[in-house]
């Protein structure tokens, strides 16, 4: 009995602690609760790329990184998921559509000699000085007030640009950007100091679109293009309605639940209530701690596991009344109903768990989500049934005769006399063998 | 003897007398499906048993929220003006959020716009679509959007099946070892005929309500799995309980029967908790995930239905075959 105090004590100290983290810790929503945007990026092979390696990858990574930090949002996400695709995460993204466009662009900046023309159409040549050589891009107004980019090239790119421009010297030299000619401006004289300024023709920049060709060009280039394959963006409406949703959906649900064990199985169907509660602080918390981002199928995943913690109590009870009725006292009988309904507890659960590893291994993030709650439910649902409701039981039924059925939702009549009070061998309740 | 009564001091009901009986019944149950399955592998030009969203064939899912009701007549209305701005085939949806509401701010109505995958150069398309939507409603507002190339879309239906195959060998292997390598085969019978019912009636949904399933229904039939064998593994678990004490005294006929009248309550009261919570999720949770908890709906049902009628059922069958050969 001593035991089954400290027992106690230490499960309350346990759902203390777990309470204080729910309030101190925040909770990590997923984008789809939140709003924002999720993106899978995959690089494209060109002509002139041919495989994408691990170090393109890398470096891939690192720009899409530099441009996603370039939109200002805390929280960003880029990773590398499989071998040649981005996962890429903004929330509480306001503009949509600007953000996406802005990931994909690749930014090739190239300078281009003039060649012999063919059928009357101009032919541009590469150079061999494009973005790479650049430090920095700036944005600038010209003379006559007009938007105009500053480029700054770096020491390679100012010897390569000098020598560039004395050949050139008399002929025009075309900027081009992402394949489109910006403007040709004629060469006067070698330019040796590594700054060029690119004009936007004859009408300058709008602002935007000058602003855009900055940052892009400041971000780097992408070392190969990549594609968005895949895109899931919520608004923050859409995410808010889902939040208020769930927390109704939940606390309908688990309050009917509740109801319904105690009608049914009375007090032990109480305390697996409060093992019930006790259970949801302590899974709370771990998902805090972890962290676990919930979104939405994850939170139903949780919903489903509390259905399986309800399972395990509901297990325990129907065996500890079936031994009740037997014949059994009331201390074995509960040890039985623990110990006999254990087995198939555990088998169950192992099930769900095992497929709660596939999904994690093989789904997609959404997937993956929805795996890792219900897999926790499951075992921290193992915990709470065979610790927490077995404790407090105990201790609210204690060792002696069960004087009041009703408790338990049995009859007199229904309880059977096989048994005698002495007879309280742990082992021998644990294969109750009845002949 | 230790006659049945003592065990279950409870009316006996005889489930194993009607055996056959009950395999009739879930071939009722299936057919439907299996059929609706058939046809609609015919009539769909991408030849799937389901009518499959973006996830598995690409596309690109617009959603607008509108702060009012919206009637089919509206729906065709706009159809007819995307149509008209030069978007293919749009499929368009009505989802009610919140259609009796008074708040102003919150959303009434979702209208969702599916169309071929708008990639992120092509700008053009998704301004064509919103504009039309913001003529004819007022004050909408894009919410959602939703984006699967094609290559990933085959991609990601290759890889579900993948994850399905294994699931079930993982949970065959677990069993063989925790029982016996019949009971794993019951089991695994048991789980797709829980998985087909669940399959069918979505296929039968498709064909008559137009619901579409999404990345997420893979994730709510493997829940199914999950749960049809953690259901049947709990009957499975007392009949391995009671032939270890009276397999000399019964039959397993007998044994099998008693099992099932001791788990009896617990089944239903277990599926009724797990019910009830996602009915709840069902009338009061979010509206993306509706045909998701649907899904496990109908596959909780059936999962308690198939570890009592069909599962236990097999395993008396087969065992009984096996004694008479």
């Amino acid at each position: 009995m001593k035991n089954k105090k400290l027992m106690f004590w230490a499960i309350v100290l346990i759902v203390a602690v777990c309470a204080g983290i729910i309030m101190v810790k925040p909770t990590k929503l997923g984008l789809d609760l939140v709003g924002g945007s999720r993106l899978v990026l995959e690089a494209q092979t060109t002509d002139t790329v041919a495989k994408i390696t691990p170090e393109m990858m890398d470096s891939l990574r690192f720009a899409i990184e530099n441009r996603v930090n370039k939109l200002g949002v805390a929280e960003t996400v880029v990773q590398q998921t499989g071998d040649k695709r981005l996962l890429v995460e903004i929330p509480n993204v306001s503009d949509l559509s600007k953000a996406k466009e802005f990931l994909g662009e690749t930014a090739a900046l190239e300078f281009k000699k003039e060649g012999t023309p063919i059928n009357g159409q101009p032919v541009w040549l590469s150079t061999g000085l494009s973005g790479k050589d650049l430090s920095k891009a700036l944005l600038n107004t010209s003379q006559n007030g007009q938007w105009v980019v500053d480029l700054q090239f770096n020491d390679k790119g100012t010897r390569k640009f000098a020598d560039l421009t004395q050949k050139l010297v008399g002929k025009p030299m075309a900027i081009f950007f992402n394949g489109e000619m910006q403007s040709a401006p004629v060469i006067r004289e070698a330019i040796i100091g590594g700054n060029a300024q690119i004009s936007g023709g004859d009408n300058g920049f709008q602002y935007e679109e000058a602003k855009k060709m900055v940052d892009l060009l400041n971000a780097g280039a992408l070392p190969v293009p990549a594609k968005i394959i895949e895109e899931n963006t919520v608004g923050p409406t859409l995410g808010a309605d889902s939040i208020a949703k769930s927390k109704t959906a939940g606390i309908i649900g688990l309050g009917i639940v509740m109801l319904f064990m105690i009608a049914f199985y009375k007090l032990p169907g109480l305390i697996a209530d409060i093992a019930l509660i006790c259970y949801s602080i302590i899974l709370f918390a771990l998902f805090k701690t972890i962290p676990v981002t919930l979104t939405l199928a994850g939170i139903a995943g949780f919903i489903l596991s509390i259905g399986m913690a309800v399972d395990a109590n509901i297990l325990i009870f129907e065996r500890t009344k079936e031994e009740l009725k037997a014949g059994r006292t009331l201390f074995t009988a509960i040890n039985a109903g623990f110990d006999r309904a254990f087995t198939s507890i555990f088998d169950s659960n192992m099930s769900t768990i095992i497929t709660c590893i596939i999904l994690y291994m093989l789904g997609t993030s959404v997937v993956k989500g929805f795996a890792l709650t219900l897999a926790l439910g499951v075992i921290v649902s193992m915990f709470s049934a065979i610790t927490i409701t077995k404790n407090i039981m105990h201790l609210v039924f204690g060792t002696g005769e069960l004087k009041y059925p009703q408790l338990f939702g049995l009859k007199k009549e229904e309880i059977g006399k096989a048994f005698e009070v002495k007879e309280t061998k742990r082992e021998k309740a644990k294969f109750g063998v009845l002949d | 003897m230790a006659s049945t009564e003592t065990i279950g001091k409870k009316p006996l009901i005889d489930i194993v007398k009607y055996r056959f009986w009950w395999f009739a019944l879930s071939t009722v149950l299936i057919i439907p499906g299996i059929v609706a399955m058939i046809y609609s592998s015919m009539i769909y030009p991408n030849h799937a048993p389901l009518k499959v969203g973006i996830d598995y064939t690409g596309g690109t899912i617009l959603q607008y929220s509108v702060n009012k009701p919206i009637t089919s007549n509206e729906i065709t209305q706009t159809r007819e003006k995307l149509e008209a701005k030069g978007i293919e085939n749009p499929f368009l949806q009505i989802i009610n959020v919140n259609p009796e509401s008074a708040k102003n701010n919150q959303i009434k109505t979702i209208i969702s716009v599916r169309t071929k995958f708008i990639g992120e150069k092509d700008t053009q398309a998704l301004n064509n679509v919103s504009s039309v939507i913001n003529a004819e409603y007022p004050n909408s507002q894009l919410i959602q959007v939703s984006s699967i190339g094609p290559t990933l879309g085959a991609e990601l239906f290759k890889n579900a099946l993948f994850a399905l195959a294994l699931a079930s060998l993982g949970i065959v292997i677990y069993l063989t070892i925790r029982f016996q390598l019949d009971f794993a085969i019951a089991a695994i019978l048991a789980l797709s005929h829980d998985a087909l019912f669940v399959v069918g009636c979505f296929s039968i949904f498709g064909l008559l309500f137009n619901v579409q399933i999404d990345g997420l229904f893979i994730t709510a039939i493997l829940t199914v799995i999950g749960f049809s064998v953690h259901d049947t593994i709990v009957v499975f678990d007392r009949i391995r309980e009671n032939l270890r004490y009276y397999s000399k005294k019964m039959s397993f006929g007998e044994i099998v029967n008693v099992s099932i009248n001791q788990t009896f309550v617990r089944s239903i009261n277990t599926s009724m908790t797990t019910l009830i919570t996602l009915i709840a999720l069902y009338f009061f949770g979010g509206v993306t995930t509706r045909d998701f908890v649907l899904a496990m709906i109908l596959g909780i049902a059936i999962g308690t239905y198939s570890s009592i009628f069909f599962a236990s059922m097999a395993i008396d069958v087969w065992r009984e075959y096996k004694a008479k050969k």
